[in-house]
């Protein structure tokens, strides 16, 4: 059972079972506690189901894509900080900008929790999956297979993450409608800067033709959003 | 705007832990001032920008007190300075020239917008039937301003992002017009609720200078282009009306990918 009195989550347990007034005491009790325990959440969690992605192309990749992985939710909290805190209060949400921030980074952390929680299934799906070879293409069904498989992951635990979140705000909007207002807004803008990072930080997986790296040979080349509507202009045409 | 959610007062620490900070629903057009919080002064620009975030009916209040013209002016300060720390990240799509160029052609443009439509907005407030006077329509203005300003620069690091890894002017200019229009709405539901404390009888007055302040906004952008692009001379040498630039914009567009599909 939660424990609202204490000032800093203990355990693992505590933190996901926790209710919103224990998320709250937290966050006024020891806020850089709790935004220690999320930090490594999301290190340990993201890092080891990134590792386990990169793992089926070269443990070099796991290295990598275990460090970008959580790279991403940390650049997305940090990166949206200012813009999160303001839309909260717009929205009628009275948080300062530090607890809309660990907010966000709460949500973060119990999605890499999850994602943690499903590496060893992930590794399954990878040592399952056959091994890169010289006939691999982006188009193989055995690479797209996994790829698809991954991602489901991702956004299963980022579902479970944000749903964490719901209960949170809404009991600090007093039941009204502003807590789901307050999510959709955080979400849409996480969404929107955390593509753009991944698409930054690509490969997770593979990348055709090169030899493993931290970044892409075109890391700055385009946008997430672009190739979305260039593909989607090309599916149009075609 | 949590217009009719006012921030309560902070709690004793010992209550924090169990109780969180709801918002208490209350009727929606009490008047300004009722709540003794409202009625504390604003000391510093900073402090009312933390207002115009969490207390607006504060921030409201203290514009209709006689000596609100320091108050207005620097909301205007912190806007000014807002638009320009959006215009360098906004510059830093092209660099050279427009790491400059950019923020003062957004701050100027964004002022000059307003200054433009300044009397419009007094006369359809009169003619609306407001009883408001001159410095608060300035007060809910600069409002407006300073909320748009300050939004753009909470988008300003997601802006950066993109800006640094597309070689798109028109994916850029979209991007850019996104979240100006994002800021736009928060700062006219801020006008508009300053407005609803005003003994307005209708709303009409006002919804017909927002579209026209959008158009002249949007118009400003294309009179003072390249802002994001390079270009040789500041201002542009052949006048032209926004859309028929968004449809030149478009049309390069569709011209760069003929040439990747190509490619």
């Amino acid at each position: 059972m939660t424990d609202v009195t204490t000032i800093t989550p203990r355990s693992l347990r505590q933190f996901l079972a926790a209710a919103p007034e224990a998320f709250y005491g937290w966050m006024v009790g020891k806020p850089l506690n709790l935004v220690l325990f999320c930090v490594v959440a999301v290190v340990a969690g993201a890092g080891s189901y990134g590792a386990v992605m990169g793992s089926w192309r070269d443990p070099l990749q796991a290295v990598y894509t275990g460090i970008k992985l959580p790279l991403v939710m940390l650049l997305t909290t940090l990166g949206n900080g200012l813009l999160n805190g303001m839309l909260a209060p717009l929205l009628g949400l009275n948080l300062t900008f530090r607890q809309s921030f660990t907010a966000v980074l709460i949500s973060f952390a119990v999605t890499s929790i999850v994602l943690g929680a499903l590496s060893p299934v992930a590794l399954f799906i990878v040592c399952n999956t056959p091994p890169l070879a010289t006939g691999t293409t982006m188009k193989s069904p055995e690479y797209a297979v996994l790829q698809l498989t991954l991602a489901m992951f991702v956004a299963v635990a980022g579902v479970i993450g944000n749903v964490r979140l719901l209960p949170l705000l809404r009991q600090w909007s007093g039941g009204t409608g502003a807590g789901l207002h307050v999510l959709l807004a955080w979400l849409a803008v996480n969404l929107f800067l955390g593509s753009q990072i991944s698409w930054v930080l690509r490969p997770f997986i593979w990348e055709a033709n090169r030899p493993v790296a931290f970044l892409g040979a075109d890391c700055f080349q385009g946008s997430f959003f672009e190739t979305v509507y260039n593909a989607v202009g090309r599916l149009m045409a075609s | 705007m949590n217009e009719n959610n006012p921030i309560p007062p902070l709690m004793p620490p010992g209550e924090r832990a169990a109780v969180p900070p709801s918002i208490p629903p209350l009727p929606g057009n009490r008047p300004l001032g009722e709540d003794p919080a409202e009625q504390a002064t604003l000391p510093h620009t900073f402090a009312a920008i933390e207002a115009l975030l969490r207390q607006p009916r504060r921030l409201m209040f203290q514009m209709r007190q006689p000596g609100a013209g320091k108050l207005i002016g620097g909301m205007l300060f912190a806007a000014l300075l807002c638009a320009a720390v959006y215009g360098v990240v906004a510059g830093t799509f092209s660099g050279g020239t427009q790491l400059w160029a950019a923020p003062v052609k957004i701050a100027a443009g964004l002022f000059i917008s307003a200054t433009i439509c300044l009397p419009s907005l007094y006369i359809f407030t009169c003619l609306s039937g407001s009883q408001a006077r001159l410095s608060e329509v300035c007060g809910l203005l600069a409002g407006l301003l300073m909320l748009m300003t300050i939004l753009l620069v909470g988008f300003a690091p997601v802006a950066w992002i993109f800006s640094q890894s597309t070689n798109s002017i028109w994916w850029m200019g979209f991007l850019h017009l996104m979240f100006w229009f994002v800021a736009t709405i928060f700062g006219v539901r801020f006008m508009k609720s300053g407005f609803s404390h005003t003994n307005a009888k209708s709303h009409a007055g006002l919804n017909v200078w927002i579209i026209i302040f959008l158009l002249v906004a949007v118009q400003m952008t294309t009179a003072l282009r390249p802002i994001l692009g390079q270009s040789e001379s500041f201002f542009p040498k052949e006048k032209q009306f926004f859309v028929g630039h968004w449809f030149d914009s478009a049309k390069q567009l569709e011209a760069e990918n003929n040439v990747r599909a190509r490619n």
